[in-house]
Protein backbone atom coordinates (compact mmCIF):
# COMPACT_ATOMS: atom_id res chain seq x y z
CA UNK A 1 0.00 0.00 0.00
CA UNK A 2 0.95 3.38 -0.97
CA UNK A 3 2.68 6.05 1.41
CA UNK A 4 0.82 8.80 3.18
CA UNK A 5 -0.01 11.95 1.51
CA UNK A 6 2.58 14.70 1.25
CA UNK A 7 1.26 18.35 2.15
CA UNK A 8 2.39 18.94 -1.40
CA UNK A 9 0.19 15.84 -2.87
CA UNK A 10 -2.96 17.26 -0.59
CA UNK A 11 -2.58 20.12 -1.87
CA UNK A 12 -2.67 19.46 -5.35
CA UNK A 13 -5.33 16.96 -4.59
CA UNK A 14 -7.62 19.72 -3.30
CA UNK A 15 -6.79 21.79 -6.45
CA UNK A 16 -8.12 18.83 -8.49
CA UNK A 17 -11.40 20.12 -7.93
CA UNK A 18 -10.83 23.56 -7.97
CA UNK A 19 -13.03 26.08 -10.13
CA UNK A 20 -11.02 27.12 -12.76
CA UNK A 21 -9.37 24.46 -15.03
CA UNK A 22 -6.53 26.35 -15.43
CA UNK A 23 -5.50 25.25 -11.78
CA UNK A 24 -6.97 21.76 -12.24
CA UNK A 25 -4.68 21.07 -15.24
CA UNK A 26 -1.86 22.16 -13.54
CA UNK A 27 -2.69 19.88 -10.05
CA UNK A 28 -3.12 16.96 -12.63
CA UNK A 29 0.20 17.39 -14.44
CA UNK A 30 2.01 18.00 -11.05
CA UNK A 31 0.60 14.72 -9.72
CA UNK A 32 1.46 12.63 -13.09
CA UNK A 33 5.01 14.10 -12.48
CA UNK A 34 4.95 12.61 -9.23
CA UNK A 35 4.64 9.50 -9.93
CA UNK A 36 3.68 6.32 -6.50
CA UNK A 37 3.78 9.61 -4.61
CA UNK A 38 0.48 10.26 -5.63
CA UNK A 39 -0.95 7.22 -4.58
CA UNK A 40 -3.10 9.59 -2.23
CA UNK A 41 -5.25 11.32 -5.27
CA UNK A 42 -6.37 8.17 -5.98
CA UNK A 43 -9.84 8.50 -6.12
CA UNK A 44 -9.78 12.40 -7.04
CA UNK A 45 -7.67 11.47 -10.10
CA UNK A 46 -10.48 9.08 -10.96
CA UNK A 47 -13.02 11.57 -10.90
CA UNK A 48 -10.73 13.78 -13.06
CA UNK A 49 -10.99 11.24 -15.45
CA UNK A 50 -14.37 12.77 -15.99
CA UNK A 51 -13.06 16.48 -16.54
CA UNK A 52 -14.56 18.57 -19.35
CA UNK A 53 -11.20 19.48 -19.90
CA UNK A 54 -9.13 16.96 -22.22
CA UNK A 55 -6.08 18.12 -20.99
CA UNK A 56 -6.93 17.47 -16.79
CA UNK A 57 -8.18 13.71 -18.38
CA UNK A 58 -4.95 13.16 -20.24
CA UNK A 59 -2.92 13.95 -16.84
CA UNK A 60 -5.43 12.25 -14.68
CA UNK A 61 -4.88 9.14 -16.88
CA UNK A 62 -0.96 9.43 -16.63
CA UNK A 63 -0.72 9.81 -13.42
CA UNK A 64 -3.45 6.79 -12.45
CA UNK A 65 -1.17 4.43 -15.11
CA UNK A 66 2.02 5.07 -12.83
CA UNK A 67 0.31 5.34 -9.05
CA UNK A 68 0.78 2.03 -8.09
CA UNK A 69 -2.20 0.38 -5.43
CA UNK A 70 -4.49 2.94 -3.58
CA UNK A 71 -3.95 3.49 -0.14
CA UNK A 72 -6.41 1.21 1.90
CA UNK A 73 -8.75 4.41 2.83
CA UNK A 74 -9.48 4.65 -0.67
CA UNK A 75 -11.37 1.52 -1.37
CA UNK A 76 -14.49 2.55 -0.74
CA UNK A 77 -14.34 5.55 -2.72
CA UNK A 78 -12.50 3.54 -5.48
CA UNK A 79 -15.64 1.19 -5.35
CA UNK A 80 -18.39 4.01 -5.61
CA UNK A 81 -16.48 5.33 -8.41
CA UNK A 82 -16.48 1.72 -10.02
CA UNK A 83 -19.89 2.19 -11.12
CA UNK A 84 -19.29 5.92 -12.38
CA UNK A 85 -21.38 6.65 -15.39
CA UNK A 86 -18.51 8.04 -17.14
CA UNK A 87 -16.48 4.65 -18.79
CA UNK A 88 -13.04 6.32 -18.29
CA UNK A 89 -13.36 7.04 -14.66
CA UNK A 90 -14.97 3.20 -14.09
CA UNK A 91 -12.25 1.87 -15.76
CA UNK A 92 -9.57 3.47 -13.92
CA UNK A 93 -11.56 2.80 -10.62
CA UNK A 94 -11.68 -0.67 -11.57
CA UNK A 95 -8.03 -0.67 -12.08
CA UNK A 96 -7.21 1.22 -8.97
CA UNK A 97 -9.08 -1.86 -7.03
CA UNK A 98 -7.38 -4.85 -8.73
CA UNK A 99 -4.00 -3.36 -7.84
CA UNK A 100 -5.15 -3.85 -4.58
CA UNK A 101 -5.31 -7.01 -4.69
CA UNK A 102 -6.83 -9.11 -2.34
CA UNK A 103 -7.39 -5.72 0.11
CA UNK A 104 -9.91 -5.37 -2.20
CA UNK A 105 -12.07 -8.14 -1.26
CA UNK A 106 -15.39 -6.10 -0.77
CA UNK A 107 -14.84 -4.53 -4.20
CA UNK A 108 -15.98 -8.41 -5.71
CA UNK A 109 -19.70 -7.47 -5.15
CA UNK A 110 -19.31 -4.48 -7.55
CA UNK A 111 -16.33 -6.14 -9.58
CA UNK A 112 -19.28 -8.71 -10.35
CA UNK A 113 -21.83 -6.25 -11.50
CA UNK A 114 -19.47 -4.72 -13.69
CA UNK A 115 -18.17 -7.81 -15.67
CA UNK A 116 -22.10 -9.11 -16.02
CA UNK A 117 -23.41 -5.34 -17.35
CA UNK A 118 -24.17 -5.81 -21.02
CA UNK A 119 -24.59 -1.98 -21.15
CA UNK A 120 -21.21 -1.23 -19.80
CA UNK A 121 -18.31 -0.61 -22.15
CA UNK A 122 -16.18 -3.19 -23.11
CA UNK A 123 -12.92 -2.01 -21.63
CA UNK A 124 -14.98 -1.71 -18.37
CA UNK A 125 -16.21 -5.33 -18.29
CA UNK A 126 -12.46 -6.67 -19.19
CA UNK A 127 -10.99 -4.49 -16.53
CA UNK A 128 -13.61 -6.07 -13.81
CA UNK A 129 -12.83 -9.29 -14.70
CA UNK A 130 -9.06 -8.64 -14.64
CA UNK A 131 -9.76 -7.12 -11.02
CA UNK A 132 -11.01 -10.09 -9.91
CA UNK A 133 -8.29 -11.99 -10.68
CA UNK A 134 -5.75 -10.06 -9.14
CA UNK A 135 -7.72 -10.30 -6.05
CA UNK A 136 -7.90 -14.43 -6.67
CA UNK A 137 -9.25 -16.48 -3.96
CA UNK A 138 -11.19 -14.06 -2.16
CA UNK A 139 -13.21 -13.23 -5.26
CA UNK A 140 -14.66 -17.06 -5.42
CA UNK A 141 -18.30 -15.53 -5.02
CA UNK A 142 -17.82 -14.12 -9.03
CA UNK A 143 -17.00 -17.65 -10.36
CA UNK A 144 -20.67 -18.14 -11.95
CA UNK A 145 -20.38 -15.12 -13.34
CA UNK A 146 -16.94 -15.21 -14.78
CA UNK A 147 -18.02 -18.73 -16.21
CA UNK A 148 -20.83 -16.88 -17.99
CA UNK A 149 -18.26 -14.02 -19.36
CA UNK A 150 -15.60 -16.98 -20.28
CA UNK A 151 -17.83 -18.20 -22.61
CA UNK A 152 -18.81 -14.34 -24.27
CA UNK A 153 -17.96 -13.59 -28.24
CA UNK A 154 -15.63 -10.88 -27.06
CA UNK A 155 -11.83 -12.47 -26.68
CA UNK A 156 -10.65 -10.27 -24.42
CA UNK A 157 -13.27 -10.63 -21.88
CA UNK A 158 -13.43 -14.17 -22.00
CA UNK A 159 -9.63 -14.87 -21.94
CA UNK A 160 -9.60 -12.26 -18.64
CA UNK A 161 -12.52 -14.11 -17.65
CA UNK A 162 -11.26 -17.60 -18.03
CA UNK A 163 -7.63 -15.91 -16.24
CA UNK A 164 -9.49 -14.74 -13.56
CA UNK A 165 -11.38 -18.38 -13.02
CA UNK A 166 -7.52 -19.84 -12.35
CA UNK A 167 -6.39 -17.11 -10.38
CA UNK A 168 -9.27 -17.79 -8.24
CA UNK A 169 -9.21 -21.62 -8.08
CA UNK A 170 -12.13 -24.04 -7.59
CA UNK B 1 19.68 -3.97 -51.73
CA UNK B 2 22.43 -5.85 -50.50
CA UNK B 3 21.51 -9.26 -50.04
CA UNK B 4 20.07 -9.87 -46.46
CA UNK B 5 21.27 -12.88 -44.20
CA UNK B 6 19.82 -15.93 -43.87
CA UNK B 7 16.54 -15.38 -42.22
CA UNK B 8 15.97 -17.64 -39.58
CA UNK B 9 12.95 -19.63 -38.99
CA UNK B 10 10.27 -18.10 -37.39
CA UNK B 11 8.99 -19.52 -33.87
CA UNK B 12 4.98 -20.87 -33.79
CA UNK B 13 2.72 -18.25 -32.19
CA UNK B 14 -0.39 -20.51 -33.13
CA UNK B 15 -2.52 -18.30 -30.23
CA UNK B 16 -1.91 -14.96 -32.29
CA UNK B 17 -3.17 -14.45 -35.83
CA UNK B 18 -1.10 -11.30 -36.98
CA UNK B 19 -2.39 -10.28 -40.82
CA UNK B 20 -0.54 -7.32 -41.30
CA UNK B 21 2.65 -8.81 -42.91
CA UNK B 22 0.78 -11.09 -45.12
CA UNK B 23 -0.99 -8.16 -46.97
CA UNK B 24 2.91 -6.41 -47.08
CA UNK B 25 4.45 -9.62 -48.16
CA UNK B 26 2.26 -10.07 -51.08
CA UNK B 27 2.38 -6.92 -52.34
CA UNK B 28 6.61 -6.84 -51.94
CA UNK B 29 6.07 -9.76 -54.03
CA UNK B 30 9.87 -11.77 -54.18
CA UNK B 31 11.23 -9.36 -51.86
CA UNK B 32 12.96 -7.32 -54.30
CA UNK B 33 14.05 -3.87 -54.08
CA UNK B 34 10.60 -1.71 -53.90
CA UNK B 35 9.28 0.94 -52.12
CA UNK B 36 12.08 3.35 -50.84
CA UNK B 37 10.83 6.41 -50.33
CA UNK B 38 13.04 9.43 -52.30
CA UNK B 39 14.81 10.73 -49.50
CA UNK B 40 13.46 14.58 -50.02
CA UNK B 41 9.59 13.84 -50.29
CA UNK B 42 7.91 14.25 -46.40
CA UNK B 43 5.45 11.50 -44.95
CA UNK B 44 3.45 13.23 -42.93
CA UNK B 45 1.36 12.39 -39.87
CA UNK B 46 -2.20 12.05 -41.89
CA UNK B 47 -0.45 10.55 -44.64
CA UNK B 48 0.15 7.41 -42.94
CA UNK B 49 -3.44 6.71 -42.84
CA UNK B 50 -3.74 7.69 -46.29
CA UNK B 51 -0.82 5.53 -47.46
CA UNK B 52 -2.89 2.24 -45.52
CA UNK B 53 -6.08 3.52 -47.60
CA UNK B 54 -4.06 3.53 -50.69
CA UNK B 55 -3.12 -0.21 -50.28
CA UNK B 56 -6.08 -1.04 -48.96
CA UNK B 57 -7.99 -1.82 -45.78
CA UNK B 58 -5.89 -4.70 -44.91
CA UNK B 59 -2.84 -3.28 -43.62
CA UNK B 60 -5.15 -2.40 -40.43
CA UNK B 61 -4.63 1.33 -40.43
CA UNK B 62 -7.78 3.03 -38.50
CA UNK B 63 -6.56 6.64 -38.45
CA UNK B 64 -8.94 9.16 -39.94
CA UNK B 65 -7.93 10.35 -43.33
CA UNK B 66 -7.93 14.20 -44.18
CA UNK B 67 -7.81 16.09 -47.43
CA UNK B 68 -4.32 15.61 -48.93
CA UNK B 69 -2.55 15.24 -52.32
CA UNK B 70 -1.46 11.70 -53.18
CA UNK B 71 1.84 11.02 -55.11
CA UNK B 72 3.47 8.22 -56.52
CA UNK B 73 6.74 7.34 -54.97
CA UNK B 74 9.28 6.16 -57.52
CA UNK B 75 8.98 2.35 -58.80
CA UNK B 76 6.58 1.39 -55.77
CA UNK B 77 2.89 0.69 -56.49
CA UNK B 78 2.58 2.70 -53.04
CA UNK B 79 1.53 5.72 -52.81
CA UNK B 80 2.30 8.07 -50.59
CA UNK B 81 -0.27 10.69 -49.94
CA UNK B 82 1.23 14.82 -48.28
CA UNK B 83 -0.15 17.44 -48.08
CA UNK B 84 0.10 19.71 -51.60
CA UNK B 85 1.56 22.59 -49.81
CA UNK B 86 4.65 20.75 -48.29
CA UNK B 87 5.52 18.65 -51.33
CA UNK B 88 5.79 22.56 -52.79
CA UNK B 89 8.26 23.27 -50.18
CA UNK B 90 10.58 19.87 -50.19
CA UNK B 91 14.06 20.91 -49.47
CA UNK B 92 16.55 19.37 -52.14
CA UNK B 93 17.92 16.05 -51.97
CA UNK B 94 21.17 15.54 -49.60
CA UNK B 95 23.92 13.74 -49.93
CA UNK B 96 24.20 10.37 -48.74
CA UNK B 97 25.54 9.11 -45.83
CA UNK B 98 29.17 8.13 -47.41
CA UNK B 99 29.69 12.00 -48.86
CA UNK B 100 28.33 13.82 -45.97
CA UNK B 101 30.30 15.75 -43.67
CA UNK B 102 29.31 16.39 -40.35
CA UNK B 103 29.50 19.52 -38.65
CA UNK B 104 30.23 20.83 -34.76
CA UNK B 105 27.38 22.70 -35.73
CA UNK B 106 25.13 19.73 -35.67
CA UNK B 107 26.02 18.98 -32.31
CA UNK B 108 22.54 18.94 -30.05
CA UNK B 109 23.65 17.46 -26.89
CA UNK B 110 26.53 17.72 -24.37
CA UNK B 111 27.90 14.63 -22.98
CA UNK B 112 27.68 14.64 -18.97
CA UNK B 113 30.10 11.98 -18.93
CA UNK B 114 31.99 9.62 -22.33
CA UNK B 115 29.72 7.54 -23.76
CA UNK B 116 30.88 3.60 -23.27
CA UNK B 117 33.48 2.84 -25.53
CA UNK B 118 33.59 0.76 -28.82
CA UNK B 119 33.77 -2.85 -27.77
CA UNK B 120 33.66 -5.67 -29.52
CA UNK B 121 30.35 -7.30 -30.43
CA UNK B 122 29.73 -9.30 -27.08
CA UNK B 123 28.02 -13.17 -27.82
CA UNK B 124 24.57 -13.97 -28.25
CA UNK B 125 22.41 -13.26 -24.92
CA UNK B 126 21.58 -10.44 -22.95
CA UNK B 127 24.60 -7.73 -22.95
CA UNK B 128 26.66 -6.47 -20.74
CA UNK B 129 25.44 -3.55 -18.73
CA UNK B 130 28.60 -1.32 -19.05
CA UNK B 131 32.00 -1.29 -17.24
CA UNK B 132 31.33 -3.22 -13.93
CA UNK B 133 33.14 -1.19 -11.72
CA UNK B 134 32.41 2.42 -13.30
CA UNK B 135 29.84 4.39 -11.52
CA UNK B 136 26.39 4.65 -12.50
CA UNK B 137 27.19 8.10 -14.53
CA UNK B 138 29.60 6.29 -17.06
CA UNK B 139 26.59 4.88 -18.56
CA UNK B 140 24.03 7.54 -18.08
CA UNK B 141 25.16 9.29 -20.68
CA UNK B 142 24.27 11.21 -23.98
CA UNK B 143 25.20 9.98 -27.12
CA UNK B 144 28.33 11.78 -29.37
CA UNK B 145 28.14 15.33 -29.44
CA UNK B 146 28.16 15.48 -33.33
CA UNK B 147 26.41 12.23 -35.47
CA UNK B 148 28.77 10.13 -36.05
CA UNK B 149 30.34 8.61 -39.85
CA UNK B 150 30.55 5.05 -38.89
CA UNK B 151 27.18 4.85 -36.90
CA UNK B 152 23.82 5.74 -36.96
CA UNK B 153 21.52 6.33 -33.69
CA UNK B 154 18.07 5.17 -33.02
CA UNK B 155 16.51 5.93 -29.76
CA UNK B 156 13.25 5.14 -27.84
CA UNK B 157 11.73 8.29 -25.93
CA UNK B 158 8.05 8.07 -24.34
CA UNK B 159 7.64 11.61 -24.27
CA UNK B 160 4.31 11.89 -21.36
CA UNK B 161 1.36 13.35 -22.42
CA UNK B 162 2.79 14.56 -25.66
CA UNK B 163 0.12 16.90 -26.63
CA UNK B 164 -0.98 20.63 -27.25
CA UNK B 165 -0.45 21.75 -23.49
CA UNK B 166 3.82 20.46 -23.98
CA UNK B 167 3.99 22.10 -27.15
CA UNK B 168 2.86 25.06 -25.20
CA UNK B 169 6.21 25.10 -23.22
CA UNK B 170 9.26 26.68 -25.41
CA UNK B 171 11.65 25.27 -23.14
CA UNK B 172 10.14 21.72 -23.21
CA UNK B 173 10.30 21.93 -26.54
CA UNK B 174 13.58 23.14 -26.97
CA UNK B 175 14.85 19.92 -25.28
CA UNK B 176 12.42 17.54 -26.95
CA UNK B 177 14.14 19.32 -30.57
CA UNK B 178 17.57 19.01 -28.99
CA UNK B 179 16.90 15.36 -28.16
CA UNK B 180 15.80 14.77 -31.66
CA UNK B 181 18.21 16.10 -33.51
CA UNK B 182 20.67 14.20 -31.41
CA UNK B 183 20.13 10.39 -33.51
CA UNK B 184 18.73 9.57 -36.28
CA UNK B 185 15.64 7.71 -35.90
CA UNK B 186 13.60 8.49 -32.53
CA UNK B 187 10.92 6.44 -31.91
CA UNK B 188 8.13 8.15 -29.91
CA UNK B 189 5.43 6.77 -27.60
CA UNK B 190 2.26 8.41 -25.78
CA UNK B 191 1.54 11.04 -28.47
CA UNK B 192 -1.73 12.26 -27.09
CA UNK B 193 -3.40 14.68 -28.37
CA UNK B 194 -7.39 15.13 -30.40
CA UNK B 195 -5.21 17.25 -32.83
CA UNK B 196 -3.01 16.42 -35.98
CA UNK B 197 -0.99 18.86 -35.64
CA UNK B 198 1.21 18.31 -32.81
CA UNK B 199 3.86 15.81 -34.23
CA UNK B 200 4.17 18.03 -37.83
CA UNK B 201 4.61 21.04 -35.23
CA UNK B 202 7.00 19.63 -33.37
CA UNK B 203 8.98 18.10 -36.38
CA UNK B 204 9.10 22.10 -37.73
CA UNK B 205 10.85 22.84 -34.32
CA UNK B 206 13.53 20.50 -34.69
CA UNK B 207 13.85 21.33 -38.40
CA UNK B 208 14.34 25.33 -36.86
CA UNK B 209 17.69 24.83 -37.23
CA UNK B 210 18.34 23.38 -40.81
CA UNK B 211 17.61 19.75 -39.90
CA UNK B 212 15.71 17.80 -42.23
CA UNK B 213 14.04 15.42 -40.07
CA UNK B 214 10.42 13.66 -41.36
CA UNK B 215 7.86 11.43 -39.33
CA UNK B 216 5.62 8.75 -39.92
CA UNK B 217 2.46 8.18 -37.06
CA UNK B 218 0.56 5.58 -36.24
CA UNK B 219 -3.46 5.82 -35.42
CA UNK B 220 -4.89 6.88 -32.45
CA UNK B 221 -4.64 3.21 -29.85
CA UNK B 222 -5.84 2.25 -26.77
CA UNK B 223 -9.15 0.28 -25.21
CA UNK B 224 -10.55 3.69 -23.63
CA UNK B 225 -11.25 7.09 -24.92
CA UNK B 226 -8.08 7.59 -23.60
CA UNK B 227 -5.70 7.45 -26.44
CA UNK B 228 -2.13 7.41 -27.48
CA UNK B 229 0.00 7.39 -30.68
CA UNK B 230 3.59 6.01 -31.56
CA UNK B 231 5.58 8.18 -33.92
CA UNK B 232 8.86 7.54 -36.09
CA UNK B 233 10.64 10.79 -36.61
CA UNK B 234 13.68 10.35 -38.42
CA UNK B 235 16.76 12.03 -40.50
CA UNK B 236 16.11 12.23 -43.91
CA UNK B 237 19.65 13.28 -44.65
CA UNK B 238 20.79 10.11 -43.54
CA UNK B 239 17.32 7.68 -42.99
CA UNK B 240 15.64 6.72 -45.98
CA UNK B 241 12.02 4.86 -45.20
CA UNK B 242 9.74 2.09 -47.22
CA UNK B 243 6.55 3.45 -47.58
CA UNK B 244 5.16 -0.10 -48.42
CA UNK B 245 6.46 -1.06 -44.65
CA UNK B 246 4.35 1.52 -42.46
CA UNK B 247 1.62 0.19 -40.08
CA UNK B 248 0.37 -1.24 -37.20
CA UNK B 249 -0.37 -4.40 -36.01
CA UNK B 250 -3.14 -6.05 -36.15
CA UNK B 251 -4.38 -7.91 -32.82
CA UNK B 252 -7.47 -9.68 -33.24
CA UNK B 253 -6.91 -11.63 -30.12
CA UNK B 254 -6.64 -7.99 -28.07
CA UNK B 255 -3.34 -8.75 -26.38
CA UNK B 256 -1.81 -6.15 -27.11
CA UNK B 257 -3.35 -2.44 -25.09
CA UNK B 258 -1.65 -0.33 -28.18
CA UNK B 259 -0.69 -2.45 -30.72
CA UNK B 260 2.52 -1.65 -31.96
CA UNK B 261 3.25 0.28 -35.05
CA UNK B 262 6.08 -0.99 -37.32
CA UNK B 263 8.33 0.78 -39.95
CA UNK B 264 11.57 -0.22 -42.38
CA UNK B 265 14.46 1.94 -42.73
CA UNK B 266 17.30 1.98 -44.62
CA UNK B 267 20.48 4.12 -44.04
CA UNK B 268 21.26 6.63 -46.95
CA UNK B 269 24.59 5.38 -48.14
CA UNK B 270 26.33 5.28 -51.19
CA UNK B 271 25.91 3.19 -52.99
CA UNK B 272 22.44 2.87 -50.88
CA UNK B 273 21.77 -0.82 -51.64
CA UNK B 274 24.64 -0.96 -49.23
CA UNK B 275 22.99 1.02 -46.05
CA UNK B 276 22.01 -1.05 -43.18
CA UNK B 277 18.22 -1.75 -43.66
CA UNK B 278 15.83 -2.39 -40.39
CA UNK B 279 12.31 -3.14 -39.24
CA UNK B 280 11.57 -0.80 -36.15
CA UNK B 281 8.58 -1.69 -34.05
CA UNK B 282 7.46 1.15 -31.35
CA UNK B 283 6.10 0.16 -28.35
CA UNK B 284 4.25 1.40 -25.09
CA UNK B 285 2.74 -1.82 -23.24
CA UNK B 286 -0.31 -1.66 -20.75
CA UNK B 287 1.32 -1.47 -16.88
CA UNK B 288 -0.94 -3.19 -15.68
CA UNK B 289 -0.78 -6.64 -17.81
CA UNK B 290 3.19 -6.44 -18.39
CA UNK B 291 3.40 -10.00 -18.36
CA UNK B 292 0.90 -11.00 -20.89
CA UNK B 293 2.14 -7.96 -23.09
CA UNK B 294 5.63 -8.88 -23.25
CA UNK B 295 4.58 -12.27 -24.39
CA UNK B 296 2.81 -11.28 -27.31
CA UNK B 297 5.66 -9.18 -27.94
CA UNK B 298 7.26 -12.15 -28.28
CA UNK B 299 4.81 -12.81 -31.20
CA UNK B 300 5.03 -9.53 -32.96
CA UNK B 301 8.88 -10.02 -32.97
CA UNK B 302 8.75 -13.66 -34.37
CA UNK B 303 6.50 -12.25 -36.83
CA UNK B 304 7.62 -9.09 -38.39
CA UNK B 305 11.26 -11.38 -38.94
CA UNK B 306 9.33 -13.59 -40.83
CA UNK B 307 7.40 -11.13 -42.63
CA UNK B 308 10.37 -10.38 -45.75
CA UNK B 309 11.97 -12.69 -46.83
CA UNK B 310 15.20 -10.54 -47.37
CA UNK B 311 14.90 -8.37 -44.23
CA UNK B 312 16.35 -10.05 -41.16
CA UNK B 313 16.85 -7.26 -38.56
CA UNK B 314 14.82 -6.15 -36.60
CA UNK B 315 14.63 -3.52 -33.72
CA UNK B 316 12.09 -3.87 -30.84
CA UNK B 317 11.89 -0.65 -28.86
CA UNK B 318 9.99 1.34 -26.70
CA UNK B 319 8.61 1.61 -23.04
CA UNK B 320 8.05 -1.79 -22.13
CA UNK B 321 7.11 -1.15 -18.46
CA UNK B 322 9.30 -3.95 -17.98
CA UNK B 323 13.42 -4.74 -17.36
CA UNK B 324 15.25 -7.38 -18.53
CA UNK B 325 14.12 -10.08 -15.69
CA UNK B 326 10.55 -9.30 -16.72
CA UNK B 327 10.77 -10.52 -20.24
CA UNK B 328 9.11 -13.55 -20.36
CA UNK B 329 8.95 -15.52 -23.76
CA UNK B 330 10.78 -12.64 -25.21
CA UNK B 331 14.26 -13.75 -23.90
CA UNK B 332 13.16 -17.01 -25.24
CA UNK B 333 13.58 -16.15 -28.87
CA UNK B 334 16.99 -17.21 -30.14
CA UNK B 335 19.60 -14.65 -30.13
CA UNK B 336 18.04 -12.14 -28.68
CA UNK B 337 19.64 -9.15 -27.03
CA UNK B 338 18.28 -6.06 -25.57
CA UNK B 339 21.05 -2.65 -25.39
CA UNK B 340 20.01 -1.10 -21.97
CA UNK B 341 20.92 -3.15 -19.30
CA UNK B 342 21.79 -2.04 -15.31
CA UNK B 343 20.61 1.25 -15.23
CA UNK B 344 17.47 2.97 -14.78
CA UNK B 345 15.30 4.82 -17.32
CA UNK B 346 12.72 7.38 -15.53
CA UNK B 347 13.40 10.76 -15.52
CA UNK B 348 13.13 9.64 -11.32
CA UNK B 349 15.82 7.08 -11.84
CA UNK B 350 13.92 4.13 -10.33
CA UNK B 351 12.83 1.64 -13.21
CA UNK B 352 14.37 0.28 -16.26
CA UNK B 353 11.18 0.43 -18.26
CA UNK B 354 12.60 1.59 -21.92
CA UNK B 355 14.93 -0.36 -24.32
CA UNK B 356 15.99 -1.78 -27.40
CA UNK B 357 15.55 -5.31 -28.35
CA UNK B 358 17.38 -7.32 -31.23
CA UNK B 359 18.18 -10.37 -32.30
CA UNK B 360 22.32 -10.03 -31.27
CA UNK B 361 23.31 -13.23 -34.09
CA UNK B 362 21.30 -11.40 -36.94
CA UNK B 363 21.79 -7.76 -36.45
CA UNK B 364 25.73 -7.84 -36.36
CA UNK B 365 25.56 -4.01 -37.31
CA UNK B 366 24.75 -3.13 -33.19
CA UNK B 367 28.22 -1.61 -32.56
CA UNK B 368 28.38 -2.44 -28.79
CA UNK B 369 27.39 1.17 -28.01
CA UNK B 370 24.29 2.32 -25.99
CA UNK B 371 23.40 4.82 -23.31
CA UNK B 372 20.61 6.70 -21.55
CA UNK B 373 20.37 10.57 -22.09
CA UNK B 374 19.58 11.58 -18.14
CA UNK B 375 17.73 14.71 -19.13
CA UNK B 376 18.23 16.35 -16.09
CA UNK B 377 22.09 16.22 -16.01
CA UNK B 378 22.15 16.78 -19.84
CA UNK B 379 20.16 19.51 -20.14
CA UNK B 380 21.23 21.05 -16.16
CA UNK B 381 17.71 20.80 -15.41
CA UNK B 382 15.86 20.16 -11.87
CA UNK B 383 14.13 17.00 -11.23
CA UNK B 384 10.90 19.48 -11.66
CA UNK B 385 12.09 20.48 -14.65
CA UNK B 386 13.26 17.47 -16.25
CA UNK B 387 9.63 15.99 -15.50
CA UNK B 388 8.17 18.79 -17.04
CA UNK B 389 10.02 17.52 -20.02
CA UNK B 390 9.51 13.64 -19.66
CA UNK B 391 8.91 10.64 -16.88
CA UNK B 392 11.25 8.89 -19.09
CA UNK B 393 15.16 9.45 -20.45
CA UNK B 394 15.51 8.66 -23.65
CA UNK B 395 17.38 5.59 -24.37
CA UNK B 396 19.43 4.40 -27.55
CA UNK B 397 21.52 2.53 -29.35
CA UNK B 398 24.70 2.67 -32.40
CA UNK B 399 24.43 0.72 -35.25
CA UNK B 400 26.54 0.22 -38.62
CA UNK B 401 25.48 2.12 -41.61
CA UNK B 402 26.42 -0.81 -43.30
CA UNK B 403 24.59 -4.19 -43.94
CA UNK B 404 26.14 -6.72 -43.23
CA UNK B 405 26.50 -9.57 -45.27
CA UNK B 406 26.53 -13.29 -44.25
CA UNK B 407 29.68 -14.88 -44.00
CA UNK B 408 29.59 -17.85 -46.75
CA UNK B 409 28.23 -14.74 -49.24
CA UNK B 410 31.12 -12.66 -48.24
CA UNK B 411 33.39 -15.70 -48.67
CA UNK B 412 32.30 -16.64 -52.11
CA UNK B 413 32.06 -13.54 -53.36
CA UNK B 414 34.12 -12.06 -56.44
CA UNK B 415 36.58 -10.14 -55.09
CA UNK B 416 35.98 -6.51 -56.76
CA UNK B 417 32.46 -6.86 -56.28
CA UNK B 418 33.32 -6.19 -52.18
CA UNK B 419 34.91 -3.33 -53.15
Amino acid sequence: MSEPSTPEIRALTDQLAAADVEQRAAAAERLAQAGESAAGAAPQLVRACGDDDERVREWAVAALEDLGPPSRAAIDPLIKLATDPDPLAAYWAITLLGRSGQDASSAVTVLTTCVESSSADPSVRQRAAWALGQIGPAAAAARAALERAAGQQDPRLARLATEALAAIGS
Amino acid sequence: MAKKKAKKPPSSSASLVWMAFTTIASLIGGGGVTGWLKPDMPVLGPGVAALGSSLGSSLGFTGSTESTAALATGPATARAAVPAERLAAAPTPAPPLASIAYAPAAAALRPVTAMPSASPPPPAGPLPAGPPAAPAQAVLSAPPTAKPSDAVLIASFNIQVFGEAKLAKPQVVDVLARVVRTFDIVAIQEVRAKSDSVIPTFVAAVNADGSRYHHVIGPRQGRTVSKEQYTFIYDTNRIEIDPTSVGSMRDPADRLHRPPMYARFRVRTSPPELGFSFWMIDTHTDPDEVPQEVDALADVFTVIRSARPDEDDVILLGDLNAGPPQFGRIKQIPGVAWAISGVTTNTRRTKTYDNLIFDRTATGEYTGRWGVVDLQNTFGLSIDKALEVSDHNPVWAAFSPWELRPPLQAATAPRDASR
